[in-house]
């Protein structure tokens, strides 16, 4: 092969490479640019209490910042709330019945919002196993 | 030649087919022994079939026997099919009676009661300074709770003690049975932030009386000080609950009124000052009406900040207070006021107290202040990880409480004691005590021994 032959061959091929590289970056561009679309924040169920969940804060739309939202369970409300004044007390002592009585008497006397202790009964009903 | 062969061959042939031929039997039988041998023959001829006979019958009786023998292991296999099946029905018999009978389902809104028993029990042992040691408690503690609802219970304390009825000179023997209503109260959750209770309620002058007597107390005596409020009062109450912002945060209220202290005699003198005495009506001999012209009110607000998503730590801070006339003439205040702080840093550590101000008129000697105050922390030695046994379930506690009284007597009293949770709701409590105080009945220590029991 002569030598222009050889240098034009470099040639096409550069320019080959350079315009690949183009499309490949301009393609991830594109997809970059799609992201924070499609991780916009939900609209909020009116029916979630928030008292029990850690609100979403709106961030500008191109801040790329996602905040999750937690909601307290029962399970963490029973470790903040029952044992606070009387040695932790198992799900399995009482019945699923039994529990709605005593949960009920200490909402009152623990002064504990209603829909904590309902969330708080419902972990004791399902891990009381009876 | 030829004529000799010819009788060669004649002679040989001869001899040949004489050869062939049997040697003849030519012996002679006679007529007897003919007949003889007939009747042998005969005979043996009757045995053989007498013998084929005896054959086909034994063959007949094996036969039956064979039939017999397969209806017997018939019988038996189904015998056996039978006590298995017995066994299998036993066994089901017993374990649908090991499992609970399904139920329909209850209708919450009109089969639609639950009643339980909570509460707890106490033994108590004490050697104090200059006294002999003693068992001087064992107490009944009930809790009787009736829910008539999702939203309604009813909800009752007893207290059921014995004392001696000797000890004085001329005092009989034996000993007492006391009873005591602690509290009896309907509450109402009106809403998830709302309750109304009324009845004779545990008052929410800081919190030891609602959340820290019994074996809810880590130490077996109740510290100085709450004696100076009332623990309970006949009257209505509002209270509840409601969330500040995210992760757990509450801000607790309650506002009350309720009859308020009395006055044992009825007069305004200092000594007759009763905080407990505030149930209905009194009879003074000539006058039948309220204790007082108006009811005592009195309110508890606190926040409860728990640390986010982290359970065990926690701080609350309340401040509660009541005042109202306490004499019968209406002519003096009593007024109480409590600044209660409760912290938990983590599942081992907890440190609590209260301040307790209290201030009455009287007529005798003016206006009487008193002032109590309490701290106590504990630790949970399960905390050090260490591998020893019995340490994880011991509690070291330790208080300092304090007591004037406003008529001047000073008690100053340090304890130091232990828990060890037999289980979660058995405990054995010990505490050492040692006290500073101007009133010369009180014992300079005292050792304190409990088992209490938490149902």
């Amino acid at each position: 092969m002569t030598k222009s032959k050889q240098i034009k061959k470099l040639v096409q091929t550069a320019f080959a490479a350079v315009a690949v590289s183009l499309l490949c970056d301009g393609l991830a561009s594109t997809v970059r640019s799609a992201e924070p679309k499609a991780a916009a924040p939900q609209k909020s169920d009116s029916a979630v209490s928030p008292t029990n969940s850690v609100e979403s804060k709106a961030d500008a739309p191109d801040a790329g910042k996602v905040v999750v939202k937690r909601q307290i369970t029962g399970a963490e409300l029973y470790s903040i709330h029952c044992n606070r004044c009387h040695p932790e007390r198992y799900p399995t002592e009482r019945t699923a019945a039994q529990w709605k009585t005593v949960m009920l008497h200490m909402q009152v006397r623990a002064n504990i919002p209603g829909n904590q202790a309902k969330l708080i009964l419902q972990y004791l009903q399902d891990n009381s196993g009876r | 030649m030829k004529t000799r062969r010819l009788m060669f061959g004649l002679v040989a042939a001869a001899g040949a087919v004489g050869m062939g031929f049997p040697p003849q039997a030519v012996a002679e039988v006679s007529d007897a022994d003919f007949n003889a041998l007939k009747a042998t023959v005969q005979q043996l001829g009757e045995q053989v079939q007498s013998l084929r006979q005896t054959n086909i019958l034994d063959q007949q009786t094996h036969e039956q026997d064979v039939q017999q023998l397969k209806e017997l292991q018939e019988k038996l296999a189904a015998t056996q099919q039978t006590a298995q099946d017995a066994e299998q029905k036993s066994a089901v018999a017993a374990q649908a009676q090991a499992q609970p009978l399904p139920r329909g389902p209850i209708d919450e809104a009109t089969v639609n009661h639950n009643f339980m028993i909570l509460g707890d029990a106490e033994v108590q042992y004490v050697n104090a300074d200059k006294q002999n040691g003693a068992f001087v408690l064992a107490d009944f503690a009930p809790i009787f709770l009736y829910r008539g609802g999702d939203n309604v219970l009813f909800e009752a304390g007893f207290d059921f003690g014995i004392q001696n009825n000797g000890g004085a000179p001329g005092g009989s023997s034996g000993y007492s049975t006391t009873i005591n209503l602690s509290f009896a109260q309907l509450d109402y959750v009106m809403n998830d932030y709302m309750t109304l209770c009324a009845g004779d309620l545990l008052l929410p002058l800081g919190t030891y009386t609602e959340r820290g007597a019994g074996w809810l107390n880590k130490i077996p005596d109740d510290p100085l000080g709450v004696d100076l409020v009332p623990g309970s009062g006949v009257g209505a109450e509002l209270r509840g609950a409601v969330p500040l912002g995210d992760s757990g945060k509450l801000l607790n209220y309650a506002v009350y009124g309720v009859d308020g202290p009395g006055s044992v005699d009825g007069t305004g003198s200092a000594g007759q000052l009763d905080v407990g005495g505030n149930v209905g009506l009194w009879s003074d001999g000539s006058t039948t009406a309220n204790l007082h012209g108006s009811p005592v009110g009195g309110a508890r607000l606190a926040v409860f900040l728990p640390f986010p998503y982290k359970p065990h730590y926690d701080l609350e801070l309340g401040v509660s207070g009541q005042s109202g006339q306490w004499d019968n003439a209406g002519q003096h205040l009593y007024t109480a006021g409590v600044l209660d702080a409760s912290l938990h840093f983590g599942p081992n550590f907890e440190t609590k107290g209260e301040y307790i101000l209290t201030r009455y008129g009287s007529d005798d000697l003016g206006q009487i202040r008193q002032e109590g105050w309490w701290v106590q922390a504990s630790y949970k030695l399960a905390g050090l990880n260490l591998e020893l046994p019995g340490i994880n379930d011991l509690e070291l506690v330790g208080r300092y409480d304090s007591l004037r009284d406003g008529m001047g007597t000073t008690t100053d009293r340090y304890t130091l004691g232990y828990i060890y949770y037999i289980t979660n709701a058995l405990l054995f409590e010990g505490d050492y005590e040692f006290v500073n105080s101007n009133d010369p009945t009180q014992p300079a220590t005292q050792l304190i021994l409990q088992m209490s029991y938490g149902f």
